[in-house]
């Protein structure tokens, strides 16, 4: 006979219970007595030794003892656990096996800041409108206060389209959002209040600066009142909600042929917080988009009467401020498409 | 343009820092983009916007410090107009000095090209290298010095905006100068020493022989001023900008020149710079001036707008502006303000200002020296429009759940090669190309996306991506009988084996059809599109059909196609969608419907079937015969392999009664059930297993 008996284990299960003062010692108990090589196993494994009539009463009271030992561990379990206050689960995992993956695709970064940046502005109450990509001479220049034949074109540099047509107005691939101003204006009447997100094209050799596909957002503001104060404050609450609350700001007078008086906003710089780094050219300031009071020939070519209503207009390039918001340096990362690239959005 | 900080103060009185100058320059909207210390000097550089030509020079930049800082202007300190004289004589008139029997006579063809040309004679000069002040001055502002004659006709166009070109008057050997449009096929070679060939685009100065000059632009070889040179021509003129743009666009060249013509010179300012360079000239060069010849200047009219300090606070926003402060800040400019009434003022306007024209103009510059930041913040009134369920809308809904779906998006550009026309699906119409593209890459504005999509595929493969699933939502471009057309696609592109860790192991899914099908479905479910199917079109195409009519295409590119990729041994497949043909039949309502009241009952039936019988068919023929009771039939499981003879197929098949009024019980389904695989056995000849 073993020196174990069922008597035995009980009074010192009682103990060792009483004793137990959190869910690691239970477990170690849990081994003592109910483990492969614990103490009711080897109990159990007298069995085949006994009488064979004593066999059956044995084993119901080893059962018994089985029981009442995980009823008393788990009695005890549980009021370890209510002390602590955690969930008792039943079986444990290997939790270092990989997770079952619930694949989640990304946005486009550039669809990301599109994104955020319109909601900035229908959260002040603007619609979303979109154009076309390609474009007429009139919407993209004339229509918008650019002679054909003047220097302020020299900015817009266009790639135009072959026409098998012979007649008709040339056209080209939008080099701005601007031309959906005229679009929205000669549809529709004041007030208006409108962001305009898309793509746009300039034929500029690629660089890490430079891209001759890019994106852009364009705001249009037309009412009986709208003010330059309204320019500001408008593009103030812009610039906090996309760069954060601490950036400073400033307006600079600048000049775009649609607008008058034209203004160019600039940031502190997000990098160096205003001291001076290789990101902004050691000024401190980061330029983020143009803006201004429509001009009134631009009015005039739509139709509006310039006596009775105003309006402002900006413009912003998506990828400037994409690269500023994440750190990017060269803008060809957004139209490589690299998987590691874009996951990290 | 770059000036330098001593440069400038011979003009205005400057009591700040070359720095405090800067910013303030740069809040005012003359934006300062490079301050560099030179010595005892610094070097301003500044970016000029194109609507102020008079910014380009020194003089221009010593108006606008005086405005900003209420420094002193002193414009005649050291170039006092000259002796040698405004003389403006009229045509047909010439003065002839004592010394000279010369005869000059100018020849305009259009006055519209060429409003004002003069020309002087000096004689006896003596070119040689520059005095030190100017070569100094020059060459702090990166400009070379040449000799005394150019680098001070050089000096004068910086500090007063006027360009100058002086003529070889020996190697011109002419006494009539022609200002005309050249015929097409003459030939000029350009002091850089290129021969250009010209047309009627193209504004000349010319002698009755040939040209000798692109007006504006460049001047000739053959006249350049040189060493030997003793007797100049000097021209001072002004010409159409949009004339000296084309020339200059024409030939492919540009020089300090053409750019201060193509923004417009001052016409009021041209005599005096003339005058001054000659003296200049004179003094330096030791040459003697003998005549001073003028083309007629018509009668400039001298530019007024009126403006009302109320417009001036209602579109600044500003409370009050007090009547004083305008006129101050304007005459500070060189405008001069004269009150009409109360608080209204007729403004006139300087002819060095050619961008100033209506009110807004003005106000502008009131804001500028008032300083934007006085200005305060306000939010616009903005009345917020309701507006239906637009395109975007959609593509929102449906990048969303692709992105859900564990598609990347990629934004790919829009312009392609010509060669990557033949690897277009789903094409419409004629491609579009581009007139000006800047390479063989650029030529064509793509009709489809699916060639973009297998490019990032094979950058990614490149990179070690195993597994990638991308789309975009973008315009596919094209020409339909004449008439451009841009519509919105959506690609999506599949490629490798995405793994999946189950308890039970690791599990490999290679992707293909089925996920693009299922991604689809996905899309026609969140647009509330309900009648849509996929139909096989040839091998490796399936149409995907919305009310029967052509939307999209899956494809798995050809092993040639991805082999020209340089794909290999990898299935891709690809799905292009036309989105707007889609969105028409979305239909985002939502109504409800009540839930039932009676359990169903869920049956299986498991058949095996020839190979090529399509599921869907199955399905259809089952929805079609036993309707009622029936409520959904779907597959449970699909299976080939051991158990299943050779070009057959196993399949299961479930099926979900339920009556709408009470609990059904298998007395009743089991007949129907019956029924149905009878249907199997007699339609599609499969085998009940």
């Amino acid at each position: 006979m073993p020196d174990i008996n069922i008597e035995t284990i009980k009074a010192a299960l009682g103990v060792d219970i009483q004793k137990a003062g959190s869910l690691e010692e239970l477990e170690e108990l849990r081994i003592k007595y109910l483990g492969r090589k614990g103490l009711l196993a080897q109990l159990t494994s007298s069995i085949p030794a006994l009488p064979p009539q004593q066999r059956p009463g044995f084993g119901q009271a080893a059962n018994a003892l089985k029981n009442k030992i995980n009823s008393l561990l788990e009695e005890k379990s549980k009021s370890l656990a209510s002390v602590k206050g955690e969930v008792v689960f039943a079986s444990t995992v290997d939790i270092g096996l990989p997770g079952i993956a619930q694949d989640l695709g990304r946005l486009h970064p550039i669809t990301q800041v599109v994104d955020e940046i319109c909601a900035v502005f229908t959260n002040m109450g603007f619609s979303i409108v979109e154009g076309p990509e390609i474009e007429t001479e009139h919407n993209n220049f004339t229509g918008l206060n650019i002679p054909l034949e003047h220097p302020s074109r020299d900015a817009f540099d266009t790639f135009y389209l072959k026409s098998t047509k012979t007649s008709g107005e040339r056209l080209l691939l939008r080099s701005h959002t601007s031309p959906v101003q005229v679009r929205v204006m000669k549809a529709r009447k004041p007030p208006l209040a409108v962001v305009v997100p898309g793509r746009v094209y300039r034929p500029d050799a690629t660089d890490a600066a430079h891209s001759f596909m890019f994106h852009q957002v364009e705001g249009l503001v037309v009412d009986k009142n709208i003010r330059f104060s309204d320019l500001k404050g408008a593009l103030e609450f812009f610039a906090k909600s996309v760069f954060g609350q601490d950036i400073k700001m400033r307006f600079r007078p600048h000049f775009f042929p649609f607008t008058e008086p034209s203004v160019e906003v600039d940031i502190s710089c997000i990098i160096c917080k205003g001291k001076g780094c290789s990101v902004c050219g050691r000024k401190g300031w980061l330029e983020v988009l143009g803006a201004g009071m429509v001009h009134p020939n631009v009015f005039k070519n739509v139709g509006y009467d310039t006596k009775k209503y105003t309006g402002f207009a900006f413009g912003m390039g998506v990828e400037r401020i994409a690269m500023l918001k994440y750190g990017i340096d060269d803008i060809r990362l957004f139209f490589e498409n690299d998987l590691r690239f874009l996951n990290q959005f | 343009m770059k000036f330098t900080y001593n440069w400038l103060k011979e003009f205005v009185n400057i009591k700040i820092s070359a720095q405090e100058l800067a910013d303030k320059l740069t809040m005012a909207g003359l934006e300062v983009v490079g301050l560099d210390q030179a010595g005892e000097d610094f070097v301003f550089e500044v970016e000029i916007t194109s609507n102020r030509p008079d910014w380009l020079s020194v003089v221009g930049i010593a108006r606008e410090v005086a405005a900003v800082t209420g420094g002193k202007l002193k414009l005649g300190a050291r170039l006092p107009a000259g002796q040698a004289g405004r003389s403006v004589i009229g045509a047909g008139e010439n003065r002839k000095p004592k010394t000279d029997n010369r005869i000059m006579t100018i020849k305009i063809e259009d006055k519209k090209d060429c409003p004002l040309y003069t020309a002087r004679i000096i004689r006896d000069v003596q070119v040689g290298p520059s005095a030190g002040w100017l070569k100094h001055c020059l060459e702090s502002i990166g400009c070379r010095s040449i000799n005394n004659v150019v680098d001070i006709i050089n000096y004068i166009m910086f500090t007063w905006g006027q360009p100058l070109h002086a003529f070889d008057l020996d190697k011109l050997n002419s006494d009539t100068i022609v200002v005309r449009r050249a015929s097409s096929g003459e030939k000029l070679t350009l002091i850089d020493g290129a021969e250009k060939l010209l047309d009627k685009d193209i504004l000349v100065i010319a002698t009755p022989d040939k040209p000798v000059a692109v007006a504006g632009v460049m001047g000739g070889k053959d006249t350049e001023v040189g060493l030997g040179t003793r007797s100049l021509l000097l021209e001072a003129a002004v010409f159409n900008p949009a004339v000296v743009r084309a020339s200059r666009r024409k030939l492919a060249i540009g020089s300090d020149s053409s750019y201060r013509f193509e923004r417009g010179v001052d016409l009021g300012e041209v005599e005096h710079a003339a005058s001054q360079s000659a003296k200049l000239i004179t003094e330096l060069a030791k040459g003697k001036l003998v005549l001073s010849k003028s083309s007629p200047v018509s009668k400039v009219k001298v530019k007024s707008v009126t403006l009302e300090g109320a417009c001036v606070e209602k579109i600044l926003g500003i409370d009050k502006i007090p009547a004083e402060k305008i006129k101050k800040i304007l005459s500070s400019l060189g405008f001069t303000a004269k009150m009409q009434a109360k608080n209204k003022f007729k403004v006139t306007i300087p002819s060095y200002r050619p961008d100033v024209n209506q009110k807004e103009d003005l106000i502008e510059e009131l804001a500028r020296i008032f300083g934007y930041e006085n200005i305060p913040n306000t939010l616009p009134a903005v009345i917020p429009q309701t507006n239906p369920v637009s395109p975007r809308d959609l593509v929102c809904r449906v990048k969303d759940m692709l992105v859900g779906l564990g598609l990347n998006e990629v934004i790919t550009h829009s312009l392609i090669s010509r060669d990557g026309l033949s690897a277009q699906i789903l094409r419409q119409g004629e491609p579009i190309e581009v007139l000006n593209p800047l390479s063989k890459e650029q030529e064509i504005l793509r009709p489809g996306l699916a060639l973009s999509l297998l490019k990032c595929v094979a950058h990614n493969l490149n990179q070690r991506q195993n597994h990638i699933s991308i789309f975009e939502i973008a315009k596919g471009f094209c020409s339909v009988s004449g008439q451009f057309k841009e519509e919105l696609r959506l690609g999506i592109c599949l490629c490798g084996t995405k793994p999946h860790f189950f308890p039970q192991g690791l599990v490999k899914d290679e992707l293909g059809f089925l996920h693009l099908k299922g991604i689809l479905e996905a899309i026609f479910q969140c647009l509330g599109i309900k009648e849509y199917n996929f139909r096989a079109k040839g091998v490796g195409q399936i149409e995907v059909l919305v009310k029967k009519e052509q939307a999209g295409i899956m494809v798995s590119p050809s092993a040639e196609l991805l082999d020209g990729l340089d794909i290999k041994n990898r299935n891709v497949v690809v799905a292009e969608i036309l989105l707007e043909r889609i969105f028409a039949f979305a239909d985002l309502t939502k109504k409800f419907n009540p839930l039932p009241q009676y359990p169903g009952i869920s049956r299986d039936i498991s058949v095996v079937l020839k190979e090529e019988i399509s599921s869907e068919e199955v399905l259809r023929y089952i929805k079609e015969k036993a309707a009622g009771l029936l409520r959904q039939v779907g597959i449970a499981d699909y299976y080939k392999g051991r158990q299943i003879p050779p070009g057959f197929k196993g399949l299961t098949i479930s099926c979900f009664y339920r009556a709408q009024e009470r609990t059904l019980t298998e007395a009743e389904i089991n007949p129907l059930h019956a029924r149905i695989a009878g249907i199997l056995q007699e339609k599609f000849g499969a085998q009940v297993r």
